[in-house]
């Protein structure tokens, strides 16, 4: 197969399936996966809740190969474009049963009455049947952080967090199992071909390199285009603000920008790595990393969405950047002649604003390894714990020698148009020791150091008062007081 | 042959995606997209309209106005104020003023941003202390008294003044309000909706159009979720998508945007409370002075019988003497506030749950022990402020067993222990009570139809008025069918409620589902058994059993035997057949009413209620002083269902109503800005319990071996009750907060206790303390 061009090829369960969309005028290159599914014949199952990745009604599961295996993920279909299934395989809660044989998942949703309305089942089947392919009698934790996505309104679900753990006890046994290698055959021949696709209409443009050279020519071709990688951002102006994406460099599928090194003094990584691998690799190397991770977003959302997506949206509330900002973390950007790295502070330059030349794309993030004396916490406080943005999040970093603060990086989100250091506050502890009276201090000026909004969230005195009480938590758990 | 183990009707197709709602039906390649053109303003004048640019647009079918409406203008339920699209005059963010049908949804999008609507910006009013300052009645100023509460608050040793507010709440259906409307032939119009009441569906569409309701048919099989958001206000998607498939005489269906549906449907309606309780040195209320104000919105719909209901729950479990409840609807120029489970109960209540965690904090007691004081009695002390008696009390028994169940006095010890060592955590302990009483108040709505056919090959078809919103009716009624038939749920099927086979029905509200509709199955099950006994008996005898007496048949696994002979037996679709050929009727309606319900609005006293259900619930949190973020630890719930139909559907039912309760009292907050533009119009903001919300450790038990008598099979209503025992939840939160100043003072509290509130509340203990 040469010369994508408008020509995407996946696997729709078991069916290949080829989509010219200068055939199908009624599909965009930004049509999602979910409304493409509503508009077949016998995929209704997928729905919509929200639009906005915010309920995983719409959750449907997707393999990609990763080591010669399949790789299962759970994905938000309603913030996923149609080009993103290129070379992978799409599966759909209709696919699960065999016959009249209902895939264990969906079983032990029936046995233990995981289902009230219906309406979101589909979605917690989904979610469960990724729990089912990448967990082999899951931990409680692991359960949860399956189904944190997926709202339901009438269970209370206790039925189905019962359902994940019978489901997914014993051995791995479903259809699945049986047809991977042939899928792996297939789906690796769709990935053969290294040409990128180009998709084009009257009035959009998609382009989808496979390779990161083309990525940078496109870039350097089309500056004005968006740069997408999972989506979860880029979609919501489509599916929320009924925009009309014009140029889209989708890099998704960029494998070169997916990797986690270890080096020396550092890691590295690639800007493309989804926040769920990261989450893994981060566990036991980076505590306070993985600590903020694990209450991003939901799994489907960790799944699409990317690390320098994250920087790269430079959101005000950004869960990761207050933390990355903390640890003097660098963003490497290249183009397609020069590379360069800048600290990810200077970096952000305003409400949702990055310091990036229209030529460039953040290809990583280089995260210094802090000394073990460094004391490092990462905060996040939000009206709901899980799958909500934060009212106030921070990363803490101290450095203090016999008692006296050497260095300490007191870094904020929702405090501000952008994240930002308690600059009074840190030069203020600067060279004093690190005793309650210096934090009682401390603290008042904290409390008067930010302006924040009030907004849906929460109004300003609060979000002062969380900022100005994370000091004295952080200054207690550096006492080895659990706070 | 067991049916209280059955499963959800429709298991099977939710776990497979096989499931149809609205939204998945497609009828006709002709059919269009409805959209909904609406206000932006919360009070405006409406200057001009100018839809000549969208009407051009290739693929619109139709852009109608308010005098485009055949018939009336009205989709108010009750009170006839709620225009079905506005004429001259919007009255809040979010009420319709065009509609369009186009072809494709894009279109449709398009085509509203060439409409020009020229608004001229009105004062509004947008807060509820605004609208009582005002005095901007909505309905009259309702009462109910007993004793003298004036005299006794004056001779109290203790009198505790105070206000609560308790917030609005968003149904958050999953599915949100849908409806697919089919022109017929001639008038006809066939309407697919996602409605709990689907005969004022019905109704509405027939009104709006100006045609008979017989022409009108409307078809539920199930609803995404309602939660009491479709109890009225699915009538309004109906009559939009039946104006507009009216005007292009093609099928034309309505999905609202998750956005647009929080934007425009009325929440739970929030209250500003106000009270004066006395007391003595024991606890013990001796009168009780609330006033409870409700935001209505902007027109009347439910509200008048939602304020009844807190009232008729003002002083929840417990006995007072001297009580003086009084009730007012105000109006506001937000959406309409419509029903939502419990229904006013839950605002009512929190009041005297409040007040009376209050007077413990006063006595420096614990809270439980005020309420054991205070439940009604079994023998006296058992009368209701409204004159109704209660009995059947289970309060005194659930609370001796779940005290014990939940460890509540060891734990209590504990977590003194934990607050004192804990500067930064401290934990919260509460038990609440709920009786709720059950029918609807307004007396005649206590009434139910049902049809059931039997078929040549035996098997039945079931058809009630009830509707499926996933509260599992269907399978309780499967169930009842089952076990007065005595043959094999397989054999039973439960069909789509529809106004063409059952009539003039109420809405699926008031946890009424299964109580009113079983009655109603049983009732046309008892027809047709009365009509198969002689035909039995002819069987029985021609199969050799001698002088047959049809007293005695008896319809069990599937089959018809006389007690007592068990031997000589006849295969139900054997009877069947035999009936057929014996020229025997297989069809029969049943009809239930609910006896001796009655109450008089003026004097504020009768029989409101058919009976009460009892819930109670322990719940522990712990309080993250620091950031006023909280956890739920553990909840013990014992409920009360009488008989229970079906276990696993009324477990769910208490887990699911509990969590949603939850959600009321802790995160989900509605925040409208200073123009009465709603803040949290998507789950990005408004935030619902998930799977990490509920308690850690969770007990669910039944109350067993009190069944209820005079009900179907014994059983309780189960579907509002559940809610109101998050108050055990959000009352520990308080007690956590109030250990942060060693109890010695009384927390700033409302509802919800968002984090936010937590943390002021919490700074303004230690500036007291």
């Amino acid at each position: 197969m040469k010369g994508k061009g408008n020509v995407i090829r996946f696997l729709l369960n078991e069916k290949l399936v080829e989509i010219d969309f200068s055939l199908l005028p009624e599909l965009k290159p930004t049509t999602t996966v979910l409304n493409y599914l509503r508009s077949l014949p016998f995929h209704k199952g997928v729905k919509e809740g929200c639009a906005e990745g915010d309920c995983g009604a719409c959750t449907v599961v997707v393999a990609e190969i990763a080591d010669g295996r399949l790789r299962y993920k759970s994905i938000d279909s309603c913030l996923v474009f149609l080009p993103m299934l290129h070379g992978k395989q799409l599966i759909t809660v209709e696919h699960l049963a065999s016959g009249e044989i209902l895939h264990p998942v969906q079983q032990a949703m029936v046995d233990r009455n995981g289902s009230q309305c219906g309406y979101c089942t589909p979605g917690i089947v989904m979610s469960l049947f990724g729990l089912y392919k990448n967990h082999r009698d899951p931990s409680k934790e692991s359960v949860m952080d399956a189904l944190t996505g997926n709202l339901c309104r009438c269970t209370g679900y206790r039925p189905v967090i019962d359902a994940a753990a019978i489901a997914c006890s014993g051995t791995e046994n479903d259809k699945f199992a049986k047809t991977e290698p042939d899928v792996v055959i297939r789906l690796t021949e769709l990935n053969s071909d290294k040409s990128p696709v180009t998709i084009e209409n009257s009035s959009q443009k998609y382009l989808k390199p496979m390779v990161l050279s083309d990525a940078l020519r496109f870039r350097k071709e089309f500056p004005r285009a968006i740069i997408t990688a999972g989506a979860t951002d880029t979609a919501l102006r489509q599916t929320k603000k009924k925009e009309l994406l014009k140029e889209i460099i989708d890099i998704s599928d960029v494998q070169e920008l997916k990797y986690f090194r270890e080096e020396q003094d550092y890691f590295q990584i690639g800007a493309g790595l989804s926040i769920e691998s990261l989450r893994q690799y981060a566990d036991g190397k980076i505590p306070a990393l993985k600590q903020m991770l694990d209450i991003f977003g939901s799994l489907q959302i960790r799944n699409l969405a990317t690390v320098g997506g994250n920087i790269g949206s430079a959101s005000p509330i950004g869960d990761t950047i207050p933390l990355l900002i903390a640890l003097k973390a660098q963003v490497e950007l290249k183009s397609t002649n020069v590379a360069r790295r800048c600290s990810i502070e200077d970096f952000i330059i305003g409400y949702r604003s990055v310091d990036i030349f229209p030529d460039e794309l953040i290809t990583s993030i280089i995260l210094p390894k802090p000394s073990p004396e460094r004391f490092i916490r990462s905060y996040k406080v939000s009206r709901r714990k899980d799958l909500d943005i934060s009212t106030v999040s921070a990363g803490f970093s101290l450095l203090s020698v016999n008692g006296i603060v050497e260095d300490i990086k007191l870094v904020f989100g929702g405090m501000a148009a952008q994240p930002v250091h308690a600059f009074k506050t840190e030069k203020f502890l600067l060279g004093k020791p690190w005793i309650v009276k210096t934090i009682r201090d401390a603290m008042e000026i904290l409390y008067n150091e930010f302006t924040p909004l009030s907004d849906a969230r929460a109004n300003a005195g609060y979000r002062n008062l969380v900022a100005r009480n994370l000091l004295l938590k952080f200054f207690e758990e550096s006492k080895g007081h659990p706070a | 042959m067991k049916t209280s183990n059955l499963k959800h009707d429709s298991a099977l197709k939710h776990v497979t995606g096989q499931s149809v709602y609205v939204n998945d039906m497609d009828v006709s390649p002709l059919q269009l997209v409805g959209r909904v053109v609406y206000s932006p303003f919360a009070h405006a004048r409406i200057k001009s309209v100018d839809y000549s640019d969208a009407i051009k647009l290739k693929g619109v079918a139709a852009v109608l106005t308010a005098s485009d409406i055949p018939g009336a203008n009205q989709m108010g339920p009750v009170i006839h104020d709620e225009p079905c699209l506005a004429e001259t005059e919007v009255n809040f963010i979010g009420q319709a003023v065009l509609l369009i049908a186009a072809e494709t949804e894009e279109i449709a999008i398009e085509a509203e941003r060439r409409i020009l609507i020229d608004y001229e910006e009105m004062e509004a009013v947008l807060s509820l202390r605004e609208a009582i300052e005002k005095n901007l009645l909505i309905a009259p100023v309702r009462y109910i008294t007993s004793g003298n509460a004036d005299d006794a608050l004056f001779n109290a040793h203790h009198r505790l003044e105070g206000e609560l507010e308790t917030g609005a709440q968003e149904h958050w259906y999953l599915e949100t309000q849908s409806a697919l409307a089919v022109p017929g032939e001639g008038k006809e119009m066939l309407v697919f909706a996602s409605s709990q009441n689907p005969a004022e569906t019905q109704a509405i569409v027939a009104e709006v159009l100006g045609i008979a309701k017989n022409e009108v048919d409307v078809e539920v099989r199930r609803m995404g979720g309602a939660f009491g958001g479709k109890e009225t206000q699915a009538n309004h998607v109906a009559a939009w998508a039946a104006l507009l498939a009216n005007a292009t005489k093609r099928p034309v269906k309505i999905h609202l945007f998750r956005d647009d549906d929080q934007k425009i449907t009325g929440k739970r309606h929030r209250f500003l409370s106000r009270y004066t309780i006395g007391f003595d040195q024991n606890g013990k209320i001796l009168a009780y002075k609330v006033e409870l104000n409700s935001d209505a919105g902007s027109s009347t719909d439910l509200s008048r019988a939602i304020l009844e209901r807190a009232m008729f729950h003002a002083e929840n479990a417990y006995y007072i003497r001297n009580i003086s409840i009084t009730g007012r609807a105000f109006k506001t120029n937000l959406p309409s506030n419509t029903a939502f489970r419990g229904f006013g109960g839950p605002q009512g209540m929190a009041v005297i749950e409040q007040a009376i965690d209050r007077i413990a904090r006063f006595l420096k007691k614990d809270p439980v022990e005020v309420r054991k004081l205070n439940f009604y009695g079994i023998d006296k002390n058992n009368l209701t402020p409204y004159g109704k008696l209660i009995e059947n009390n289970r309060l005194h028994v659930m609370y001796e067993r779940l005290w014990l169940s939940s460890d509540y006095q060891q734990r209590r010890q504990q977590i003194s222990i934990f607050n004192r060592q804990s500067r930064f955590i401290k934990k919260g302990l509460a038990l609440t009570p709920v009786k709720f009483g059950i029918s609807f108040t307004t007396a005649f709505l206590n009434q139910a139809g049902a049809l059931v056919n039997i078929y040549k090959d035996g098997t039945v078809l079931v058809n009630h008025g009830g509707t499926e919103m996933g509260q599992g009716l269907y399978a309780k009624i499967q169930g009842v069918a089952a076990t007065e038939l005595g043959i094999s749920p397989e054999f039973i099927k439960v069909t789509a409620t529809n106004t063409s086979k059952v009539p003039n029905t109420s809405a699926t509200a008031a946890s009424s589902g299964s109580d009113l509709n079983g009655m109603a199955v049983k009732a046309a099950t008892d027809v047709l058994k009365s009509r198969l006994i002689p035909v039995a008996a002819v069987e029985l005898q021609r199969a050799g059993l001698s002088s047959p007496d049809p007293d005695k048949i008896v319809f069990a696994e599937d089959q018809v035997y006389q007690a007592g002979s068990p031997e000589v037996k006849i295969p139900f679709d054997q009877l069947i057949q035999a009936a057929y050929l014996a020229q025997v009727s297989l069809s029969a309606t049943g009809f239930y009413k609910t006896p001796g319900i009655n109450f008089d609005r003026d004097a504020g006293k009768g029989n409101p209620f058919y009976y009460y259900a009892y819930g109670m619930a322990v719940s522990e949190v712990s309080v993250d002083v620091l950031t006023g973020e909280y956890k739920l630890l553990r909840s013990d719930i014992l409920h009360d269902v009488g008989d229970s139909l079906n276990e696993d559907i009324d477990i769910g039912q208490i887990e699911g109503g509990f969590i949603q309760g939850v959600g009321w009292c802790t995160t989900e907050e509605i925040k409208w800005d200073n123009k009465g533009r709603l803040l949290t119009h998507s789950p990005d903001t408004y935030k619902i319990p998930t799977v990490n919300d509920i308690p850690h450790e969770f007990n669910v038990e039944l109350l067993k071996d009190y069944p209820n008598e005079g009900t179907i099979r014994k059983s309780k209503a189960v579907g509002e009750p559940p809610f109101m025992l998050a108050f055990s939840v959000w009352l520990a939160i308080k007690d956590a907060i109030s250990a942060v100043g060693n109890h010695e003072v009384e927390p700033e509290f409302s509802l919800p206790a968002t984090a936010e509130v937590v943390l002021m509340s919490i700074e303004k203990v230690r500036r007291k303390e």
